[in-house]
């Protein structure tokens, strides 16, 4: 990763030196060993403080809706799943694709400080190091071997999409997709509530639902959530009160799940940035599931020019609510 | 199902009369209620009927939003996929409320408060079937309390 660091760093200051961008989207790092946090760089100067490390899980897709990007040619770093992001965010013509230069980065899966820190593994770090597919965290006294699957992020491990799908121009060589097995257990949170009551499936939620403070950051970084407008925002539309009140509280978390059904494409940011821990993306992947098995396979974000399965229909599909419950899979 | 009996039913258990919401299509559903009434086929009181221009024109607001302001159940009445008045409305409906459905079952809300069906303007007796069934299950269930606002009084 210290190669490629570099690599990004001198192509960086290339594309500001020679114009082809005006700025650049990327990562920077902060005081705290996990701090890798969104920065743009527009001078060749200020490059040096760029980072591309195993804590650069921001998607930085949605930055570019900033009013500050306008009219500008804008540069931007993506791994695979911000990819996904970017072209959603085109497909629902949120950007310009022609204004975007993409570079790519493969990924091979960020870490999760809270797991590292549950591991006991943040006391005296001094760095982390990748040999093969281990990774060695290093601190003063010892060095600990450590399996990527305990520290990765729970979306790194099962990610379908570690390459980028699009870019202008890829940095360093493509990984191998190790995590596809796993990608089809993304279902199985979703599958073991199905088999809850319904009295047990409403108390989960409740007491989920009931965490919220409608902080408002899932939405944020959602890059499916990019109306110009957001009737949240917006309390004397009637759409959502700002009591916290638990019929409040669902109603948001149902119209947002619902809102980006079928563009959802389930990159996770959701539920990492949730600061009360709601499992957001159980509600998303009940919704694709859905999809899924009722209209046909589709992943959002990977080709903006198939329609989303919400915005188009077949003369001959299922539902699952007339006689014969054709389609029907819960209890 | 007789009407009269469920009625009846509702009367005697004291205080809970359940209220449901039917969102009609304009060109289907709400003629086959109005038929159902010129057939006096009844249908209970407790069913309170907005119309819609489609089936389509329904989302997943109003379906909460019912519920949050008093609903015990709502149903959404369309016209039979292929016969939309404006060719493919309630296609959309279909696979909208396909979802919707599943995902209020998901967080463990009763199937039987939810309830989608396609009704034309012939069909007084499916109609009034309809609406009782609801009814009678809804009233099965008792109050609607898991979605309702705290602060609503009706
Ligand atoms: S990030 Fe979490 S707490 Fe904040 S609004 Fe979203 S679900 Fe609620
Ligand atoms: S809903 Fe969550 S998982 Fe889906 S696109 Fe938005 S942030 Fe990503």
């Amino acid at each position: 990763m210290e190669k490629i660091r570099e690599e990004i760093k001198e192509i960086v200051r290339q594309a500001l030196a020679s114009k082809e961008v005006d700025l650049i989207l990327a990562w920077e790092k902060g005081q705290l060993w996990y701090d890798s946090y969104p920065a743009f760089f527009t001078e060749e100067q200020g490059v040096d403080s760029l980072v591309w490390d195993q804590f650069c899980v921001n998607n930085l897709s949605k930055y570019l809706l900033d009013d500050g990007m306008a009219g500008q040619k804008v540069g931007i770093l993506v791994k695979g799943c911000d990819t996904l992001a970017f072209n959603q965010l085109v497909q629902d013509n949120r950007i310009i694709r022609d204004n975007v230069v993409l570079y790519g980065l493969p990924c091979s899966g960020m870490i999760d400080p809270a797991k590292v820190r549950r591991e006991g593994l943040d006391r005296g770090l001094i760095k982390i190091k990748k040999t093969g597919d281990q990774l060695i965290f290093v601190n003063k006294e010892q060095q600990i071997k450590v399996l990527p699957t305990q520290v990765y992020y729970d979306k790194c491990l099962t990610c379908h999409y570690p390459n980028p799908v699009i870019y202008d121009r890829l940095i360093g060589e493509k990984v191998a997709n190790e995590t596809l097995a796993t990608h089809a257990g993304r279902f199985s949170a979703v599958e073991e509530l199905e088999e809850l009551s319904t009295k047990d499936r409403f108390a989960y939620w409740d007491q989920q639902f009931s965490k919220c403070i409608r902080c408002l950051a899932c939405r944020n970084i959602c890059p499916a959530c990019s109306c110009e407008q957001c009737t949240f925002d917006d309390s004397e539309l009637e759409i959502l009160g700002k009591a916290k009140e638990n019929s409040e509280d669902k109603f948001f978390h149902l119209i947002r799940a619902y809102h980006v059904a079928g563009r959802c494409v389930d990159c996770g940011e959701c539920s990492r940035v949730c600061p009360q821990g709601i499992p957001l993306e159980k509600l998303n992947r009940k919704l694709i599931k859905d999809i899924n098995e009722l209209y046909g396979e589709y992943q959002a974000g990977l080709d903006p020019s198939i329609k989303g399965p919400l915005v188009t229909y077949q003369l001959e599909d299922t539902d699952t609510f007339t006689a014969g419950e054709r389609g029907r899979k819960q209890k | 199902m007789s009407v009269i009996a469920s009625d009846a039913v509702i009367k005697k258990e004291a205080g809970f009369e359940p209220l449901i919401v039917a969102f009609c299509c304009n060109w289907c559903s709400y003629a086959g209620a109005d038929l159902a009434g010129t057939s006096r086929l009844n249908y209970p009181a407790n069913i309170k009927i907005i119309r819609v221009p489609c089936s389509c024109r329904v989302n997943a607001n109003f379906v909460l939003r019912a519920f949050q302001r008093g609903a015990d159940g709502v149903i959404i009445a369309g016209c039979h996929p292929g016969d939309c008045h404006y060719m493919t409305g309630n296609y959309y409906t279909r696979r909208r409320m396909s979802l919707l459905k599943n995902l209020l079952e998901f967080i463990g809300i009763e199937e039987a408060r939810f309830k989608i069906d396609w009704i034309s303007a012939s069909e007084g007796n499916k109609f009034a079937e309809v609406m009782n069934d609801v009814l009678a299950k809804v009233h099965q269930l008792g109050p609607n309390r898991k979605l309702r606002d705290s602060r609503w009084r009706r």
